[in-house]
């Protein structure tokens, strides 16, 4: 999901026909987006799909609803040979291997379009290349660059130059020590003895990527007549759709696209190729997919309307689609274009005709009959977070640290452990309620986890139940009545067997046993697991394993 | 018998010394650094706040030095008075008093201390004014038989409790789905990103497996994959759709899940039946920031339907949820995009009362990992969270509150 600002004016004048913002909010939905928030002129678009960066922009959008309103088939780009070289250093092989560039000439750059290049490039950096972890594309002002450019490595002293919206030249270094985006991606270079640099051939720096561009070329605004754009990364699966969105949104302003060379020790490549890519759909597996009745033609119509060419050959349709979309893996991503252009809404919905009987998992059925007796004999149940922190699970309930589920990115250290038993919740809970009426009888049943080397996942779900009593006069007695008419209810045989454990009164605590298992603990909570709780009133309270009851 | 008596406070600074003392103390030795006297003195801003005022130190160029050594502290003295239980000065009495370190004695105080006393300073029955009193502190508690049969309770006498309205709202969700034909499916909380993400088709480079986007853990860090025939179908299914080198060791990192999706893999890689319906109903756990609208966790439940079925019959199944789950008679579909379904739907409902919303995300799964774990059937699949529609019915305007604290809340909820 990506949401982008995009002038209604600029998307009317982009599709060539005045819409009303509410046809536009209908026909955005050809784009996969939905129009959020309407501002003035201003429009805030969520576009749904984050796996295709050709939609990101007013030029995106516009581009889909056009292909509906006056279907032509694959969008053509004319591309030139700007005769640009780009030579590859060998040293980039272990710093940052690939490039593809493009030159775009005769550009009109407006405010919006403008505004629209900049946030299209801020999205593919954010989304697309997971925060410049995939790729950097720096785009430049073509008329500030003296060609062949090198793109090649340097030390992180070995060069100075200005970085762009600073005045004074810096070190690769200075700037990731100083400058705000080279504190911010500098770990991208971490480890690099040498960073990657495009440089001219004067000797004038364009790029330290995927840091920072230079002050002097590294910029666009609206007086730039003709752009050099590059895209920089390890995988050209990232690099090359990248640039051909950008350069096909330019070409959508009515500029020109050039292709550049770029020259690697062991090959010579030319980019941007915009070139249709080839596929081909199966009729009747698009029938079967969609469950309603088209033929051939109209499915070569709706092709043709989400900007394929399409051809009828055999028992499919032969395909051509547009350089700039990565995102077409299967014959079912081509199966949803249709539907798109079909119209999501104009499908008659029709439930299928499989009869199945649902049910309960085991568990659930189980613990809502636990739950049902514990209400019967008079108890509020609670519910708690399952998260929670270590101070409660073990130092409030004076019992020693043992090794739990901890996760490591935690929002807060309230809550970046799992619970190991219920009874830390249950004692917040009243610590939250000193105030109100007692006695309080409160009851929780819910999962802890626990480690367990046996299970794939290290770890198993357990339910449990707890049961506590709270009142200005508690004893072992009140809690223990409670669990022998609950675990009569359920007519399970037991034992209360002596034992020791930290949070209860030594001797007025023991062990549940049934079937010779050890399934709970029963007892008087002590008084300086209260005061940890800042409770003034005693509780007593059992927790027990509800599996062992089935 | 005395008036007052030492809060914990005040015995530990007899014992240690007040905070102006111990730095009074520490400076005896020269002048020293501020941030070093912080290090060194217990509760530090108490300390300067006494000395300043009693005019023993001095701060200058964040240095702290001694202007005054106090030959004799009269809050001491005080305090060793009163805990002889003799009488201190009145007037150094109520500074002792403000700063907490002395309390008056109350009658429940001496009234549970008597009654203590008489039993020979054993506790039987724990008590309100015992813990209130602190009075437990040093004293034996009598054992009680813990093995002896309990007394039979009087169920009447207990009064009607109540159930928790989330959890029973849950459990009414689940109870529709049932009736719908969907047979629940449970799994582990703790997850592999195998299930959560690999077998969905989602590439180890995406945006949603960021550290800001899901949880990871710190222990334990690595589960174990299921059988080579599925990790290996998996493995093929990115290493020919995505094009990068799939790595079964990121596979085997552990989650708390992100989302119900990864039950119905497991499901579907298991032994189940075709066609079929299963749905899930369980807590998820994001790192969201927590707020009105973003709790720690927060309920997803999901289906799916396994079998000779289309996108259109997609459409019937969320039309039919929206109308049983909301109450919805209109709904309105709209594209969507998920890593692992292809199409995808997302579903518009307009609930009686609340008007149109969004009521969940589709699609049908993607052939790149459905066939890659074994299932040649279409599989619809649709997942929504459900908490928006769980805090109008209980009419909460915070997230949070699902979880009540409250008791007085639960408690009227009958």
């Amino acid at each position: 999901m990506t949401t982008i600002e995009a002038s209604h004016k600029d998307i009317c004048e982009l599709i060539g026909k005045k819409v009303t913002i509410e046809e536009l909010k209908e026909l955005a939905l050809y784009a996969k987006g939905e129009v959020d928030e309407v501002n003035g002129d201003l429009l805030k678009i969520e576009i749904k799909d984050s796996n295709r960066p050709d939609l990101w922009s007013a030029e995106g959008i516009a581009r889909e609803i056009r292909g509906r309103l006056n279907p032509s088939g694959c969008p053509k780009y004319k591309v030139r040979d700007s005769g640009m070289v780009i030579n590859v250093d060998k040293k980039n092989k272990n710093v940052r291997p690939y490039t593809v560039c493009a030159v775009v000439k005769n550009l009109r750059i407006t405010p919006d379009v403008l505004s629209q290049i900049i946030q299209l490039q801020e999205k593919i950096h954010s989304t697309f290349a997971s925060n410049r972890k995939e790729l950097a594309m720096g785009i430049y002002d073509f008329d500030r660059i003296k060609p062949p450019i090198k793109f090649t490595t340097v030390k992180p002293d070995g060069i100075k130059f200005t970085p762009l919206e600073f005045e004074e030249e810096m070190t690769p270094k200075e700037i990731l020590e100083k400058h705000p985006k080279g504190k911010e991606f500098a770990h991208l270079l971490a480890g690099c003895r040498e960073y990657p640099i495009f440089i001219d051939s004067r000797g004038e720096v364009l790029s330290i990527p995927p840091i920072i561009n230079s002050n002097y070329s590294g910029k666009i605004t609206e007086q730039t007549k003709n752009a050099f754009i590059e895209c920089s990364g390890f995988n050209f699966k990232f690099l090359i759709p990248a640039l051909n969105v950008v350069v096909a949104a330019l070409a959508d302003r009515g500029a020109e696209i050039e292709t550049v060379k770029v020259v690697y020790p062991d090959k010579t490549i030319i980019t941007p190729d915009l070139t249709p890519k080839k596929s081909w759909v199966d009729a009747d597996y698009v029938r079967k997919c969609i469950g309603i009745k088209i033929g051939d033609k109209e499915i070569c119509d709706l092709l043709r309307q989400a900007n394929y060419n399409v051809k009828l050959k055999g028992k499919g349709v032969e395909l051509e689609y547009p350089a700039y979309r990565q995102d077409v893996m299967h014959q079912r991503d081509i199966v949803e274009d249709i539907i798109i252009s079909y119209g999501y809404n104009k499908i008659e919905p029709e439930p299928p005709k499989i009869k199945t009987v649902g049910r309960l998992d085991k568990m659930q059925i189980f613990s809502d009959k636990v739950a049902g007796a514990m209400v019967k004999l008079g108890f509020q149940q609670i519910l708690s977070y399952n998260l929670t922190s270590k101070e409660n699970l073990f130092e409030k309930m004076n019992l020693k640290e043992e090794k739990i589920v901890e996760i490591e990115n935690y929002v807060s250290l309230n809550w970046n452990v799992f619970r190991t038993w219920l009874l830390p919740s249950v004692m917040e809970f009243y610590s939250n309620n000193q105030h109100v009426k007692f006695p309080q009888r409160v009851f929780e049943i819910g999962d802890v986890i626990l480690i367990d080397e046996k299970q794939e996942t290290k770890t198993r779900d357990v339910r449990k139940l707890a049961v506590a009593i709270s009142d200005s006069e508690v004893a072992y007695d009140d809690i223990g009545s409670v669990l022998d008419a609950f675990l009569v209810a359920l007519s399970v045989k037991y034992k209360l067997k002596k034992c020791k454990h930290a949070s209860f009164i030594e001797g007025r605590v023991a062990e549940i046993v049934v079937k010779n298992k050890s399934i709970g603990f029963i007892g008087e909570i002590h008084p300086s697991v209260l005061e940890n709780w800042k409770l003034e009133m005693p509780v007593a309270a059992f927790e027990i394993d509800v599996e062992s009851l089935k | 018998m005395a008036e007052y008596k030492l809060t914990d406070e005040g015995k530990k600074y007899l014992k240690q010394g007040l905070p102006e003392e111990n730095l009074a103390n520490l400076l005896r030795k020269g002048p020293i650094g501020f941030g070093e006297a912080k290090n060194k003195i217990e509760n530090f801003a108490i300390a300067m706040q006494w000395v300043k005022k009693k005019g023993w130190v001095e701060v200058r160029d964040g240095k702290l030095s001694l202007v005054k050594y106090p030959e004799q502290i009269e809050e001491e003295e005080a305090l060793k008075k009163i805990a002889a239980g003799k009488q201190a000065d009145e007037n150094v009495l109520k500074i002792l008093m403000e700063r907490n370190l002395v309390e008056k004695i109350t009658e429940t105080y001496k009234k549970t201390e008597s009654e203590l006393k008489k039993k020979g300073n054993t506790i039987g029955k724990l008590t309100h004014d015992i813990i209130a009193t602190g009075l437990w502190r040093g004293k034996k508690f009598e054992a009680v038989n813990v093995r002896r049969p309990a007394k039979k309770i009087v169920v009447k006498q207990l009064g009607v409790g109540n159930r928790q309205p989330y959890e029973e709202f849950l459990m009414d969700v689940r109870k529709k789905l049932v009736k719908m034909g969907f047979i629940e499916m449970t799994g582990p909380t703790i997850e592999l990103e195998f299930w959560n993400f690999d077998a969905l088709f989602q590439p180890q480079h995406h945006p949603a497996r960021t550290w800001s986007q899901t949880y990871a853990l710190k222990y334990p860090k690595f589960g174990t994959l299921p059988s080579k025939k599925i990790v290996d179908g998996v493995k093929e299914s990115h290493e020919n759709g995505w094009k990068y080198k799939w790595d079964p060791r990121t596979a085997m990192k552990l989650m708390p899940r992100a989302h119900t999706t990864c039950l119905s893999a497991r499901t579907l890689a298991g032994k189940h039946d075709i066609p079929e319906k299963y749905f899930a109903l369980s807590s998820c756990f994001r790192p969201d920031v927590i707020d009105a609208t973003h709790g720690i966790e927060f309920s997803q439940v999901e289906g799916i339907v396994v079998g000779d079925v289309n996108f259109k019959n997609l459409l019937g199944v969320l039309k039919e949820l929206a109308k049983e789950i909301a109450g919805a008679e209109k709904v309105k579909f709209l594209p969507d995009y998920f890593p692992f379904t292809e199409p995808s739907a997302q579903i518009s409902a307009k609930h009686p009362e609340m008007g149109w919303m969004e009521f969940g995300g589709s699609g049908v799964f993607r052939e790149e990992w459905t066939h890659a774990i074994g299932v040649k059937e279409p599989v619809l699949a649709w997942g929504m969270g459900i908490d928006r529609l769980a805090m109008f019915k209980l009419n909460l305007s915070d997230i949070r509150e699902l979880f009540s604290r409250n008791l007085e809340w639960l408690r009227a909820r009958r």
